[in-house]
């Protein structure tokens, strides 16, 4: 195994390396991402300042990092922050549209501005835990496994990076959502990485 | 005075979302930056477009900010004297 | 085994100072600038300094190759147009599935999302990897393009990963191209951020008070081969966080220090002609990149930066910006930079609004970004890849 451990996020169910995290399934959407994070972190109020975007990927590194090294967890000066999804920054998009659609009640709104470009995710991950790495966000049609792959292990052969943490985080409104976040760590082998790739986003 | 105080307290807690926050944990004449509310150079830009929405305060100069912002009290003072609506 | 570099075969420049590089570098050399006081865009009432692309310029040049006029967003006319210019003269066959995609870009077809907005466009196209497929296959490339959208890195960004593309034998070329457009989104956000000037912008300058936004689009093709001896290579790139806050730059230059060092670290920096800087004119911006370089002890390297002439073109600035760079390395020239004064940054970085002559072969590109990401790279002309 290339990858460490794994989460996997949707709008019914947060998965740790294939166990769910939630006592019940009465909650969905972005109620969920809030269940979690009052059950599993509660101590970071700059969360609820997040887009469903950020919250999502904040949400999923968090469960990654607690199931691998803990609450107590050290800063990083060479652990990369890879993100990738299809939709970019689209949902905080249609919401700053909002602010500024109609002219008599035009007030453009700096803190949802800001959450127009999809790579805070990963600004948002690297603050929290004080990655000083190489934090990037990629944009492609869908979840191919072999581009990640491929994207992931250039990283780590070409930046000085030793481990990763990467997936995908996609969000198209506040309560639909998609997250498969994994850790990675030394040498990667680039043909059975995209083969577990393509094995977290098919397992449930 | 109260009660701009008490609506200003809100609206804060809400466009800022200061999700654990009520408006009695809220010292009128505490430092509404720095320590305390955890506020940042986001949240002052958001608290000028909050003047501009609910009050009718046009601030070009953000760095006017700085002063107005000071406190609950200083901030409410400032909407008083200025407020359009 | 086979030596893999990554080797700059080709490039283009569009921008309202002219539709090749040449003529772009040349309006740089004289002084001239893209920024125009605008008093109004859109439903945005002025005064607004803005680089503006001419619509009716971009059509024609647009009709001049054949691109139809309906079928494309402004976005993706400029992207095709950039693409065409740079690789006509070239034998570069962009349908071969060794040709990889890059686009570097934040916001794309973002004025889709307007209600208001009157065209024919299919509505997905707002997302980006569609619209860069669109792109792609009007070369008919059958590879899936790879965006990059990193904030205002991106344009360095895009230009790494083709460098790691190339280097791990993924593709023989990477066809690396920047562009946004302006929209009321873009410069209301920017508004809201207090981040504009009304005034052309002043990078490094002690007056300066904002940024300019400027649109543009850029293309650099890279090959994993040589195409000459004595071409330019981009030999080393690194992106490193700040790790601090998701819109200001950090106060010691954090990240951007990381990576300026990661890419300078056992080069001599007197064979540096300049540090191309990210420079957009706002207060914490350029006195962060000053405390960055003077950790990173490039003091005495000449510095520039491009944003009085073009504005900031945000994801196309990496691409542009380091094309600019090369022609003026080609031509012996450190560029003015152009909106400066008095020095107005606590580093005394060696910034200065002349030309000046320089005859070294080298140059480092660096940018910063909301994300707290910052990126570096070096490039050189002719000799080996370090």
């Amino acid at each position: 195994m290339n990858v460490k451990s794994w989460v996997k996020i949707t709008p019914h169910d947060a998965i740790v390396a294939g166990k769910s995290v939630l006592a019940s399934n009465d909650v969905a959407g972005q109620k969920l991402l809030v269940e979690v994070y009052r059950k599993y972190v509660n101590n970071y109020p700059k969360f609820f300042k997040m887009d469903t975007l950020c919250k999502l990927g904040f949400i999923a590194s968090e469960l990654l990092l607690n199931d691998i090294e803990g609450t107590e967890r050290n800063s990083f000066d060479d652990r990369a922050v890879i993100m990738f999804n299809h939709s970019s920054s689209y949902n905080a998009d249609c919401h700053f549209q909002q602010t500024i659609q109609d002219v008599d009640d035009f007030y453009p709104s700096p803190s949802v501005f800001v959450y127009t470009l999809p790579n805070i995710v990963t600004g948002e991950i690297a603050i929290r835990n004080k990655y000083f790495g190489e934090t990037s966000f990629y944009v492609i049609d869908e979840p191919d496994a072999r581009i990640m792959a491929q994207v992931i292990c250039n990283t780590l052969v070409g930046s000085g990076m030793k481990s990763a943490l990467c997936g995908w985080v996609e969000c198209t409104c506040d309560d639909e959502f998609t997250a498969v976040v994994f850790l990675l760590d030394g040498d990667i082998d680039r043909a059975s990485f995209e083969e577990e790739i393509k094995s977290l986003f098919t397992e449930q | 005075m109260e009660e701009l105080i008490l609506n200003l307290k809100k609206e804060i807690i809400d466009v800022l979302n200061l999700e654990d926050v009520k408006p009695e944990d809220i010292d009128n004449d505490a430092p509404l930056f720095g320590e305390g509310l955890g506020l940042d150079s986001i949240d002052a830009l958001e608290l000028i477009v909050l003047m501009e929405k609910n009050y009718g305060i046009k601030l070009q100069d953000a760095a006017k900010g700085k002063e107005i912002f000071k406190s609950l009290n200083t901030m409410a003072d400032y909407i008083a004297k200025n407020r359009k609506k | 085994m086979e030596s893999s570099i990554a080797a700059i075969v080709a490039h283009n420049v569009v921008s309202p100072l002219g539709l090749t590089s040449a003529d772009n570098y040349e309006a740089v050399k004289d002084g001239r600038t893209a920024v125009r006081v605008h008093g109004s865009f859109g439903a945005l009432q002025g005064p607004l300094p803005l680089a503006v692309v001419d619509g009716s310029m971009l059509d024609d040049a647009c009709a001049f190759i054949g691109l139809s006029r309906n079928d494309y967003t402004r976005f993706e006319k400029m992207l095709i147009l950039s693409i065409s210019q740079a690789v006509a003269d070239s034998e570069i066959d962009l349908s071969s599935p060794r040709v990889i995609f890059i686009i570097s870009t934040t916001k794309g077809n973002v004025e889709l999302l307007d209600r208001n907005a009157s065209n024919s466009i299919p509505r997905e196209r707002v997302f980006l990897a569609t619209a860069a497929k669109q792109v792609a296959r009007y070369f008919n490339n059958p590879n899936n393009p790879l965006v990059v959208s990193n904030a205002c890195t991106s344009g360095l960004c895009a230009q790494i990963a083709a460098m790691r593309c190339l280097q791990c034998g993924d593709y023989d070329y990477a066809v690396v191209a920047g562009c946004d457009v302006l929209s009321p989104f873009i410069i209301s956000g920017f508004q809201s951020f207090k981040a504009v000037s009304s005034q052309l912008c002043r990078p490094f300058d002690m007056s300066r008070d904002g940024l300019n936004l400027g649109e543009a689009a850029a293309t650099v093709v890279y090959s994993r081969h040589r195409s000459s001896r004595g071409g330019w290579v981009a030999c080393r790139g690194a992106i490193r966080n700040d790790a601090n806050h998701i819109s200001g730059p950090s106060r010691t230059g954090e990240g951007c220090y990381r990576a300026l060092s990661a890419v300078v670290d056992g080069v001599d920096s007197s064979g540096l002609a300049f540090v191309n800087v990210h420079g957009t004119a706002t207060v914490y911006n350029d006195e962060m990149e000053s405390i960055a370089l003077q950790r990173a002890g490039l003091l005495q390297v000449p510095v520039t930066g491009l944003k009085g002439y073009f504005g900031h073109t945000l994801g196309a600035a990496g691409v542009l910006e380091t094309i600019m760079s090369m022609l003026a390395v080609d031509d012996h020239i450190v560029p003015g930079t152009l909106g400066f004064a008095s020095l107005g940054v606590s580093a005394y970085v060696q910034v200065s609004c002349e030309n000046r002559i320089t005859d070294k072969q080298a140059f480092v590109k660096m940018l910063s970004g909301f994300g707290g990401c910052n990126a570096a790279m070096l490039f050189k002309k002719g000799g080996d890849v370090a």
